[in-house]
């Protein structure tokens, strides 16, 4: 950020003439990106389609069993087994289905005491609306899990827990190594606004700059 | 990179016509609102998509909002593409840069361009969502669509939107002196101030005893709006910037929930059940009382000049005390917006008289460290096109 003009360059003198092509280019730029924007796959996104089309349906790959009082409830896991951070779908389906009961869901994390997680009402799966559920959810930390559901109903209130859910290690490159190959932008940014203050000493142009 | 010659801020030396902006101006102006329009655009998508997963859940890469938000840096990177390459063929064409389109020319790559710095740093930024998208798409496919905000690619992604606004910051500054300038500033800054925060989510995981986005907000808030009005030097900058916020706050407000509800009826998803009564997620973690604390920035300010307080410590005091109502106002807001649970968008409220004293104390001094930098950035931000303080004022 500076504009000193005794250390500039003198300007290149011009060796063809360069109008003519500095518009062909800024017109050839402006049709290439109106014709990526166009054709990008994402433009599709306006096109109404059915949600089973638009969204993967949901595949649950692995189930356990949750005795809740007098309801029995079948766990779905759309991934298995599952690992720290990575999102996946969960179902929650009570035998004889959803009509007429309600409950409540919640997660202890590995080390708390139960009922340290807030407790949320059950919900249906976004996309699977006969069971309740939930979607692209991630479990952020490793070790023993457990899910515990109040479910009301026909036949009273009952409660249970799924405890010992194992979550493995997160997949991919450590985490140092992500955040730091995702922190050179700032670190730029840093290193950028360190140039431009040692070579104008801002502090110095205080007054004159009329603060 | 280093500098090039550059001609006064009239523009490279055909006289106009009497009554017609020289061209130059008008391609500035283009190209600066271009890059606005971009940052704008990334802003909407980020709420919008925030909102989509709040009400209706279900993701992929290819959503209406990811489009706006993407196609944001797309327009403005762009731009910036555009007018950096105006700029090297001007040079070449042996007419001196003008510092006030875009900023100080700066030789890029050997000189093989000429870029004038705020396209250069909006143009970094658009390549740099670019490069990170990429990375996102491998996060995603390893680690699913989760729907956070402060994974890693998105804390890069969120930076790299920034410095877009960044560059905004930079082009019309330098335009200063224009009333286009200045109006582009006053409409720039709430935009990168909005979108700053976000990126302290980074921090979340870290279990400071500091809240990341209470400070961030705090920070940026004073930092930002003192900048504008040490840069301008025009009378209401602070109180206009504050003003354009609660217009887009407002807008956000009503758009974001408005918008996920209308995409999900024109695809035919149904809104997740159980949904809290709760405000918009970006729109309400705006601080929501910037006018009070622009006004005591405006009115020390203003004091300051006036009394002929030293210009070392009247930044510091003055942000000092807009960090202290920004911190305070914050306390308010929360407790305002809180979720029928005790937790809303804006986390949980707690109105002890600690939490009142220690966000006071937090507020004084992230106010007086943005207060420090804000001066010595408009100082920056005026360097860069100095010969404009001659119409500028």
């Amino acid at each position: 950020m500076h504009l000193r003009t005794s250390l500039s360059r003198p300007a290149r003198a011009t060796r063809r003439p360069v109008k003519g092509r500095a518009r062909a280019l800024l017109l050839a730029l402006c049709v290439l990106g109106a014709a990526a924007l166009l054709s990008a796959p994402s433009a599709q996104a306006y096109t109404p389609a059915r949600p089973e089309q638009a969204y993967a349906p949901v595949k649950i790959v692995h189930t356990e069993q949750v005795q809740a009082g007098p309801y029995h409830l079948t766990l779905g896991f759309s991934t298995w087994p599952l690992r720290a951070m990575q999102s996946l779908d969960f179902t929650f389906a009570p035998d004889g289905g959803l009509t007429g009961k309600s409950g409540t869901f919640s997660m202890t994390r590995p080390g708390a005491k139960a009922g340290m997680r807030g407790v949320r009402p059950l919900s249906r799966h976004p996309r699977k609306r006969s069971v309740w559920g939930l979607d692209i959810l991630s479990l952020p930390t490793a070790g023993q899990w457990a899910f515990t559901f109040t479910v009301n109903g026909p036949q009273g209130q009952g409660t249970g827990t799924l405890g010992n859910l194992t979550v493995l290690d997160q997949p991919g490159p450590p985490l140092a190594l992500s955040w730091t190959l995702c922190a050179l932008p700032v670190l730029g940014l840093i290193a950028f606004l360190i140039v431009a203050w040692r070579r104008h000493r801002p502090s110095r142009h205080l007054a004159v700059a009329g603060v | 990179m280093e500098s090039v010659p550059a001609s006064t801020p009239t523009g490279p030396g055909r006289p106009s016509p009497p009554g017609r902006p020289p061209r130059p101006q008008r391609a500035g102006a283009a190209g600066a609102y271009a890059v606005l329009a971009g940052a704008l655009m990334s802003l909407i998508g980020t709420s919008w998509d925030v909102q989509w997963h709040v009400d209706v859940g279900p993701d992929t890469f290819f959503t209406l909002p990811h489009l706006v938000l993407y196609s944001g840096s797309a327009v403005a990177g762009i731009a910036a593409l555009v007018m950096v390459l105006r700029a090297t063929f001007a040079q070449r064409a042996g007419r001196p840069a003008d510092p006030t389109v875009g900023g100080s020319p700066v030789r890029v790559l050997g000189g093989t361009f000429t870029a004038p710095l705020g396209y250069l740093v909006a143009g970094t930024g658009g390549a740099l969502f670019l490069l990170y998208g990429l990375l996102d798409l491998w996060w995603h496919s390893l680690y699913g669509f989760d729907a956070v905000l402060n994974s890693p690619p998105h804390i890069a992604l969120f930076v790299s939107i920034s410095l877009t606004m960044l560059g905004g910051v930079i082009v019309f500054s330098a335009a200063r002196a224009r009333r286009w300038g200045r109006i582009g500033l006053v409409l720039t800054v709430p935009v990168l101030l909005t979108f700053t925060p976000i990126t302290f989510g980074a921090f979340n995981g870290l279990g400071l005893p500091v809240d990341p986005k209470f400070a961030g907000t705090v920070f940026f808030a004073v930092c930002l709006v003192l900048m504008s009005a040490i840069t301008l030097r025009h009378r209401w900058v602070a109180l206009s910037v504050a003003a354009v916020l609660g217009v887009l706050q407002l807008f956000l407000w009503w758009f974001s929930p408005w918008a996920a509800k209308f995409y999900a009826d024109y695809v035919g998803l149904p809104l997740r059940d159980n949904l809290r009564d709760v405000p918009p997620e970006l729109a309400a973690g705006m601080p929501m009382f910037m006018l009070a604390a622009a006004l005591v920035i405006e009115a020390l300010l203003r004091l300051g000049r006036g009394r002929g307080w030293s210009a070392r410590r009247l930044p510091q005091l003055t942000g000092a005390a807009g960090g202290v109502v920004v911190g305070l106002s914050m306390i308010v807001q929360t407790s305002m917006l809180r979720g029928g649970a005790g937790g809303g968008p804006m986390g949980r409220s707690a109105t002890s008289a600690t939490t009142v004293l220690t966000d006071a104390i937090l507020g004084l001094a992230f106010g007086a460290l943005a207060g420090y930098l804000a001066a010595r950035f408009a100082v920056l931000l005026r360097l860069n096109a100095p010969a404009a303080d001659q119409e500028g004022r």
